[in-house]
């Protein structure tokens, strides 16, 4: 066991990943989710 | 509202009937979340300055089993008469600051850099359950809570029967050895220790949204603080079995 902090902190940051991608993909009350990747168009 | 039956909860302190007991006395108030958060913030500043107090005064060292008997005494008088919180919860917060600040300056001195890591990993804890419980990765199910409060209440029994067996001059070996086992039994108590997060989190948001009264803000910020003192203790123990093994 060199570092047990670092080994102990693993599942902590796999929480906060799991947990900031569940936020990102809750959809706002207007049906949209926070952000979306899509193609702009010209002129827009 | 059946998402917050928090009867099953982990917490001896946090039982659904605590607030229907004191729903009559809303006059001045009722719970918020700000207020709970602001609560538990000065609970923890207290901690820290008495825990910051004692480690550096060593005259302080011969409290700590006064300070950890004050402590249970406060605990109980919480427990059965929250309407006191607003006094029993600081006194109780500057006791087990106290209490954990001789404790921690053992672990030091065994172990250098000890209590840093302890205390870094038991706020990140707070912080990565904090978060998973806001975003709903993690939810206070009645499965969920029923897990928790057996698994807490198996390990209070282990403890329970450690220390009856320490007046024999005895102990149950896997809570203190740094063997694989000793070591699983730790990170065990560690996690269903970070769980009971999930529990008084549950409670508190039940409290706001049943309206409990204002002064139930400190026996929520009171059930917070007793699970990051177990916490902390519980990781204290573990890295201190880790580093023993080098």
């Amino acid at each position: 066991m060199e570092n047990p902090v670092f080994i102990l902190s693993i599942p902590l940051i796999v929480i906060v990943i799991l947990s900031l991608l569940k936020i990102a993909k809750k959809k706002r009350p207007n049906g949209k989710p926070w952000f979306r990747i899509e193609k702009v168009e010209d002129n827009e | 509202m059946n998402r917050h039956l928090s009867m099953r909860s982990g917490n001896p302190a946090l039982q659904s009937s605590t607030f229907r007991n004191h729903m009559s006395a809303v006059s001045e108030g009722t719970m918020t979340l700000s207020g709970t958060v602001n609560k538990t913030g000065i609970g923890l500043l207290l901690i820290i300055l008495s825990a910051g107090y004692t480690w550096g005064n060593p005259a302080m060292h011969g409290l700590a089993i006064p300070a950890g008997i004050i402590g249970f005494i406060l605990a109980l008088v919480t427990v059965f008469k929250p309407q006191f919180g607003h006094i029993t919860v600081p006194i109780y917060a500057v006791v087990e600051g106290i209490f954990l600040g001789v404790i921690s300056m053992i672990f030091e001195q065994m172990y250098p850099g000890i209590v840093i890591q302890a205390i870094f990993l038991t706020f990140g804890t707070l912080g990565a359950l904090l978060l998973a419980y806001q975003s709903g990765l993690i939810k206070a199910t009645e499965n969920f809570k029923l897990g928790v409060v057996a698994a807490t209440g198996g390990i209070a029994i282990l403890y329970l029967i450690n220390m009856v067996m320490g007046f024999f001059g005895s102990s149950v070996g896997v809570i203190h050895s740094n063997g694989m086992m000793g070591i699983a039994f730790s990170g065990f108590v560690v996690v269903i220790a970070a769980l009971n997060l999930v529990l008084d989190f549950d409670f508190i948001e039940e409290g706001v949204e049943m309206g409990a009264p204002k002064y139930m803000e400190w026996y929520g910020a009171f059930g917070l603080l007793v699970t990051l003192i177990w916490l902390y203790l519980e990781i204290l123990r573990l890295l201190a079995k880790l580093q023993s093994r080098r």
